[in-house]
């Protein structure tokens, strides 16, 4: 990677007694699509904030394209921020408030239109320039806001949840406009998120936050095949935690013991998969865990069965619609769970 | 025949709309019918002559006190909303929750007390011999004559309109999105462009009404023109009190009561107008 236009070193925000952000730290390449996930409260939004200056650190310091970034002002900055509630202007109409950016940075106005134009058409927008921003439609309205972020063609946009408040199919056409844009541009997305989906589906790298600290980055097959700790394989879900005691390359989960080759000694977590847990229901020659079913839930591109294990912890399998048609679970029945020792993996963080 | 629902509605806007027929549209018609009668020998007849308006309207005094009148009332309305603005951006933006509440109590306190007692008591501060012009002294200024000028009546207009404007440009200020101001400054906004392209445009609605507000009180009022301004010029809400003492004039004040009405519709049509306007392309 060339040098990272973005660089946090132990950046921390306290308000007070309170600390939203505990220190973290972060490079961010240029042209990368970054995302920083975690659940509300976790100091995504504020990290977000204080690239664009709407904060700034109380320890550490923000860099961006090489230059320390901590004292310059809001104004100062060209690090256009998406809002969750747009906050597009409602005394402004579209093509002014695309204008806006320009207009403040003293852009000529012949040079102003022009871009304007360019952006209204870019992202199809032309035909509602002079429009009220009531009177569109919430995709629009996104539309709008994205154009006026890049009118003064940055080299990084922030975008803080900027598709919660829409329909869920509007979400995916919004993702595919978005990694399109991301990628003709090739400048730098900060994208906060709580959705895994949304951020697993258009990021290059994934920040997954809490409690004010990052607790892991990686891109998003890793973070969800090999979570560093107990906090991520949670957050991610569609997984199975299980804990026990490594010796001699077998971990004892207790009920069972199953190989686990090339770990060290010592008490470990591992996490499985739901889509690398099998299910049968006669008991198999290899060790399984015996579990109930419970329920099953429709994901889309599968499902996810639900059991109760040997301690009463929630395991999940997730299997195809036939193999479920097949095995026609109640209830209650008894199912022997396995997988294969190179699908599980080790938590080595802390959580 | 009617609904239900429908019912329930006029029933619930009955109230209203007796009060706003017995005491507005009803006095008004009348003083618009007022201005058309005769009067002789002290004494109103029904009438329907047009001598009283043709009398007012051709009078230069007349005129003269509508301008003045127009005039004041349109600056204690500029004045009073730029006295008021960045007392209301303070409350707005600056201060706490609990801090904006306590002011707009404070705020309405002054309307607890009689707008006559409030004026008298300006009356011993802008005397010849008065605290302020004592104060000045000391600096080897004045004494300045403060009373029965158009500074005392504008002191007085200040005094009636000022506290409302501020609530008023408060709480269109407080009800302004954070985040439009924030997105402003992330779009390159500085403070100044920040407060002419967004906050006021944001908050026009309110800024608007408070100086209509200011306009119209001040346009109508009588005790600071006569108490603090000395009554001369005459104001309209002067004149018409001058008019109805000589010779029980009634009919000729009814046409300066009808001027003043229909300058306040105006008025207040337009400002609605621009406050609500659209601006579009």
């Amino acid at each position: 990677m060339t040098a990272p236009l973005v660089r946090l070193e132990g950046v921390k925000k306290s308000y007070g007694d309170s600390v939203a952000v505990k220190g973290i730290d972060l490079a961010i390449g240029r042209g990368e699509f970054i995302a920083i996930m975690g659940p509300s409260g976790c100091g995504k939004t504020t990290t977000l904030r204080m690239l664009a200056g709407l904060e700034t650190p109380t320890e550490g310091t923000v860099t961006i394209d090489g230059k320390v970034m901590n004292d310059v002002p809001v104004h100062a900055r060209d690090t256009p921020l998406v809002w969750q509630s747009l906050a597009l202007f409602p005394f402004l109409n579209v093509a002014q408030n695309v204008e806006f950016g320009l207009k403040m940075r003293g852009v000529p106005a012949k040079e102003r239109r022009q871009k304007v134009a360019t952006w209204l058409d870019r992202l199809g927008l032309s035909d509602f320039a002079r429009r009220r921003v009531d009177q569109l439609s919430g995709g629009q309205r996104q539309r709008v806001a994205l154009a006026r972020s890049l009118v003064t063609e940055p080299p990084i946009l922030l975008l803080d949840e900027p598709l919660s408040a829409l329909d869920a199919h509007l979400v995916i056409r919004m993702q595919g406009v978005l990694t399109k844009l991301q990628r003709e541009l090739g400048i730098t997305f900060v994208y906060v998120t709580h959705s895994q989906s949304e951020a697993f589906a258009m990021a290059d790298r994934v920040v997954i936050m809490g409690h004010g600290e990052i607790a892991q980055i990686g891109r998003p097959r890793e973070i969800f095949r090999a979570p560093r700790n107990r906090f991520v394989a949670e957050f991610v879900g569609r997984n199975n935690i299980l804990s026990g005691t490594v010796s001699g390359g077998a971990i004892d989960l207790g009920p069972i013991t199953v190989p686990l080759p090339g770990a060290a000694d010592g008490p470990a977590e591992i996490v499985v998969a739901a889509d690398r847990m099998k299910i049968s229901r006669e008991a198999p020659a290899a060790p399984a865990l015996a579990a109930d079913f419970v329920s099953e839930e429709f994901a889309g591109t599968g499902i996810i069965c639900y059991f109760e294990g040997p301690g009463g912890e929630e395991l999940k399998a997730q299997v195809s619609e036939d193999e479920l048609e097949a095995l026609d679970p109640a209830p209650g029945a008894r199912f022997y769970l396995t997988w294969a020792p190179e699908s599980a993996h080790v938590m080595t963080g802390q959580s | 025949m009617p609904s239900r629902t429908d019912v329930y509605k006029y029933v619930w806007r009955l109230p209203l709309i007796l009060w706003q027929g017995l005491f507005f549209v009803v006095p008004l018609l009348l003083m618009v019918a007022m201005s058309f009668w005769l009067v002789r020998n002290y004494r109103m007849t029904p009438d329907f002559i047009f001598d009283n308006w043709e009398r007012m309207l051709t009078r230069g005094y007349v005129w003269n006190a509508y301008e003045v009148t127009f005039l004041r009332a349109t600056v204690a309305a500029a004045l009073a909303s730029l006295i008021a603005f960045p007392a209301s951006f303070a409350l707005a933006f600056r201060v706490s929750e609990t801090t904006r509440r306590w002011a707009i109590f404070f705020l309405i306190v002054p309307f607890f007390t009689s707008y006559l007692v409030r004026v008298y008591a300006w009356q011993v501060l802008l005397a010849e011999s008065g605290p302020i012009n004592a104060v000045l002294g000391f600096a080897g200024l004045g004494p300045f004559t403060m009373l029965n000028s158009g500074f005392g009546a504008m002191v007085g207009y200040m005094t009636l309109v000022l506290p409302l404007v501020v609530i008023l440009q408060t709480f269109s200020l407080a009800a302004i999105d954070k985040n439009l101001i924030e997105a402003a400054a992330n779009l390159g906004a500085g403070a100044a462009q920040r407060l002419f392209n967004v906050i006021i445009p944001a908050a026009k609605v309110g800024l608007i009404l408070g100086a209509v507000f200011a306009f119209i009180l001040s346009f109508g009022d009588f005790v600071s023109p006569f108490y603090l301004g000395g009554s001369k010029p005459p104001t309209l809400s002067i004149l018409i009190i001058d008019t109805t003492k000589s010779g029980q004039q009634w009919p000729r004040a009814a046409v300066v009561a009808v001027m003043m009405i229909v300058t306040l519709f105006v008025v207040a049509f337009a400002a609605v107008g621009a406050a609500y306007g659209r601006r579009n392309g």
